[in-house]
């Protein structure tokens, strides 16, 4: 009886565990199946490479080339902005925090990962925007504003997981470095973060992905103009801002073209995610 | 690892504290310690709805920004306009922004912005009711086949007198003149679901609660999540009631009867430190198509 | 590097030192100092703009258009966590028993449902949105509904389970297991009486940031549970969280203040989510030594 009760809670877990993969195969499938017949039918170069997006002319044009140069060209402004201030962040909460004040920064990196996005967003419209728009001129709804807003989105995500790679680092290591003569901030620098290169690397990786999956935030502050990125004091418009905007009145062909955008969106994901996992394995071994 | 560096954090982390909470309080008043000195001479900040919303659907042709040539339909705001997706958005960057120009639900306009009058028209219920201010769109009620008891009764309330009153009292102009006064029906029971038009939600929530209070036992339901929802959710019979802050297209209105409940104007506003006051259609249009781009050209 | 007499290149190298030395002293510190100032700093500015704003006729039990009440969506927030904990938290560790207690480690089913778990904790929120709109509500006909809103956040804190329950499994020592099993205890047994106690406040930690992940949503819910004002009747009504309630007033644009106010109690909700979560890690780090 026991032995019966063993072998069916087994069951029972097994089946939980094939819930993710079951949950990921039903997501590629129903956006593939929901955005790829669009894009076969208007034609995957016009819709990848096209220039022009007028969803409500006749004819319609959905190219969404200029959404995708966006969130590359915000995605490496942010990680220009947060990359930097995130390790070096990261390296302060490894080994120059005093454990009192470590006791207090610790919950507040979760705390800044758990921040609702529309928060950071209005935070933004209501503070970063206003300070644009007096340097830089315009409506201070441009590039720069997004990337610097992502760039502090990213922050918690890029210093959780380069402090573990910092923290699994041999003590030996640092002792070593000491022991000749160096000083605590040079063996940081040149033992401690060269050791920990590719779990710094992957919080990076996954740090583009979230900043390339914003939608909220991004959405408010962003400028939105669907033309080609014209400079860092231009609007801009995402791929997830793109469906956001839009989802809400789409109809037809329209929502179709806005689900195809999201599928792109997912491509990129995907590629990313798989970098990521391939870092993580060369780690591993 | 000592204590007076970690202190000297502490206290820079302080200093930067208070340095930007005065820069918070500082930003309220930015706006007016530039008062008096508008410049002209700057380009026009276009900001415009996102493709697709009703209002900008309405505005486009209503302004003659939108052109229709035979079978095609161009729609030529500004490619460097920048674009929000909420009336919010607008006001917003309107607010914050001296060489700003966009458009919003006239139910909406507050203090924040200042309305301009278009071809010297200001946009008052009057002026959009007698057709002298000429931005103005229906919102429109759908559904598909026939209402269901309490669902007619909530429709007959939303054209009644009392429906109508509310329409005018939250700031829209009543669609139906003279409408009959509402008769409650005894012993209703039920629930009304009414999706669509996020611009459209504001009256019928108003009129829902007026109309809850007077059949407790009926609830309605309302989810705002966009025109080409909320008809969609009709057709497809998910929705009693569908709701849209533009004339149906073609494909819906051959499935739905559709009656507008309320008009809407759609004001033009600017910074409130702008000194401009009046524009005509023409400037409208010309302002959002880009071939005016900056305020000297339509500033005296 | 100079060639004068040896002594002098020593002092040069020494002071090069001590200025590269302060010099990354330096940028360490500013970077701490710009990540912690930024946000306290948007906290700060939250409060101050909402705290003035929140008045007792926000907590009415229904919402009109006159009181803008968030009691509605406050309740349907912890209606949608609930439900969705309540569904989440058993798959959610039973995978996470499944992976460590029966699998074989490398083995090809683990390496599938570890490579899953990392996929869909990097899917946007946007993307589960639509999957939700496109599968739930009109593939399964749920339309904009509590149970459509409650399975697409399911899948979305999955990982976050899954993870949390591997770590705190994995935190429990070998020989507590051991100790179990020569005792003559099943492998569940083990499992239930012996290695859960001890990883639970691990996994609850974990169970807690799942839930301040639904709180914070807004794009994944806004397609699925829809933005309805009242609460839900049943699993198959519409309704909306803050989040969604804060999203929907400010694009209205005519309740500013009142999204202002909703933000804060957003952002103190948070605020208890993640110290309870500290709390437990704590504990759990204790525990386990």
């Amino acid at each position: 009886m026991a032995r019966k009760y063993e072998g069916f809670m087994k069951g029972v877990f097994f089946l939980s565990a094939i819930v993710s993969i079951v949950a990921l195969i039903l997501i590629i499938v129903f956006m593939f199946a929901g955005g790829v017949p669009f894009m076969l039918e208007y034609g995957l170069g016009d819709f990848l490479l096209g220039q022009k997006w007028t969803p409500s002319n006749t004819p319609a044009s959905f190219g969404i080339l200029p959404m995708i140069l966006g969130s590359i060209f915000v995605t490496i402004g942010a990680v220009v902005i947060g990359v930097p201030i995130g390790v070096l962040t990261s390296i302060f909460m490894a080994e120059f925090c005093p454990p009192k004040l470590y006791k207090w920064l610790k919950p507040a990196v979760n705390l800044m990962a758990a921040i609702p996005s529309v928060v950071y967003g209005f935070f933004a419209l209501q503070l970063i925007v206003p300070i644009m728009r007096n340097f830089v001129g315009g409506t201070g709804m441009n590039m720069l504003t997004a990337m610097i807003l992502l760039g502090i989105m990213i922050l918690p995500t890029v210093i959780g997981l380069s402090e573990s790679a910092l923290r699994a680092v041999p003590r030996s290591y640092y002792n070593g470095g000491v022991a000749l003569g160096s000083t605590h901030e040079r063996t940081v620098m040149a033992v401690l973060v060269p050791a920990a290169k590719s779990g710094i690397i992957s919080s990076v990786i996954l740090g583009i992905g979230r900043a390339i999956g914003e939608t909220m935030a991004v959405v408010l502050i962003a400028g939105n103009q669907p033309i080609m990125p014209r400079g860092l004091t231009f609007g801009v418009r995402t791929l997830t801002t793109n469906i956001v905007l839009e989802m809400a009145y789409a109809a037809g062909e329209h929502r179709e073209a806005l689900i195809a955008t999201a599928v792109v969106l997912f491509a990129f994901i995907l590629i990313i995610n798989s970098i990521f996992l391939y870092v993580k394995n060369k780690e591993a071994k | 690892m000592n204590w007076t560096k970690a202190g000297k954090v502490v206290a820079t982390l302080g200093t930067v504290l208070t340095l930007a909470a005065c820069g918070n309080g500082g930003e309220n008043s930015d706006a007016s310690a530039n008062g008096g000195e508008f410049d002209a001479s700057q380009p026009i900040n276009v900001i415009t709805r996102e493709e697709g919303s009703g209002t900008r659907g309405a505005f486009t042709e209503l302004t003659g920004v939108l052109v229709e040539e035979g079978d095609t339909e161009i729609d030529n705001t500004y490619a460097g306009a920048t674009i929000q997706n909420s009336t919010n958005g607008v006001m917003t960057t309107v607010a914050g922004d001296q060489a700003a120009i966009g458009y919003i639900s006239t139910g909406s306009v507050d203090d924040s912005v200042k309305p301009v009058n278009v071809d010297g028209a200001e946009a008052t219920p009057e002026a959009i009711k007698d057709g002298s201010y000429p931005i103005a769109r229906p919102f429109n009620v759908a559904y598909k086949g026939e209402l269901s008891e309490v669902a007619q009764d909530f429709w007959s309330f939303m054209f009644s007198a009392e429906g109508q009153e509310i329409a005018v009292a939250e700031g829209y102009i009543e669609a139906v003149a003279d409408a009959p006064a509402y008769e409650a029906a005894e012993g209703l029971s039920g629930s009304v679901s009414v999706v669509g038009s996020t611009s459209v939600t504001p009256v019928v929530e108003a009129m829902a609660e007026e109309y809850q209070s007077l059949n407790p036992d009926v609830s309605i339901d309302i989810t705002s999540n966009g025109s080409s929802a909320g008809m969609t959710a009709a057709i497809d019979g998910s929705a009693d009631i569908g709701m849209a802050s533009r004339e149906l297209k073609e494909e819906e209105a051959a499935e739905l009867t559709a009656e507008p409940v309320a008009i809407d104007g759609i004001t033009v506003v600017v910074n409130s430190e702008n000194p401009v006051e009046d524009l005509t259609m023409d400037q409208v249009r010309q302002i959002f198509t880009g071939e005016v781009t900056e305020w000297s050209e339509v500033v005296e | 590097m100079p060639t004068e007499t040896s002594t002098l290149t020593t002092q040069k190298t020494r002071n090069t030192k001590q200025l590269s030395s302060k010099l990354i002293r330096l940028l360490v510190y500013l970077s701490a100092v710009v990540t912690f100032g930024s946000l306290l700093f948007i906290i700060l500015f939250i409060l101050v703009r909402g705290v003035p704003y929140i008045t007792p006729s926000l907590f009415e039990w229904n919402y009109t258009t006159d009181n803008v009440s968030l009691l509605p969506s406050l309740l349907t927030t912890l209606i949608v966590v609930g439900l969705s904990l309540l569904i989440a938290t058993p798959i959610g560790v039973f995978t996470g028993f499944y992976l460590v207690e029966y699998a074989d480690r490398g083995n090809k089913i683990v390496k599938a449902i570890s490579m899953a778990t990392d996929t869909l904790a990097a899917v946007p929120s946007i993307v589960y949105g639509l999957f939700g709109m496109l599968f739930f509500v009109t593939f399964l006909g749920f339309q904009y509904s509590v149970i459509s809103g409650v399975l697409t956040a399911v899948i979305m804190v999955l990982p976050l389970i899954i993870r949390s329950t591997e770590e705190a499994l994995l935190s429990v020592g070998m020989p507590l297991r051991q100790a179990s099993f020569a005792l003559g205890a099943g492998k569940l047994r083990t499992i239930f009486t012996v290695v859960l106690p001890v990883a639970m406040p691990g996994i609850l930690s974990g169970v807690i940031l799942a839930s301040g992940r639904i709180v914070g949503e807004t794009a994944a819910l806004m397609y699925t549970l829809g933005t309805s004002t009242n609460l839900p009747t049943d699993l198959f009504s519409s309704g909306r969280t803050l989040a969604l309630h804060m999203y929907v007033l400010s694009s209205e644009g005519l309740h500013v203040n009142e999204a202002n106010a909703t933000a804060v109690v957003l952002v103190v909700f948070v605020l208890v989510i993640n110290a309870l979560s500290t709390y437990l890690s704590k504990r759990l780090s204790k525990g386990g030594k």
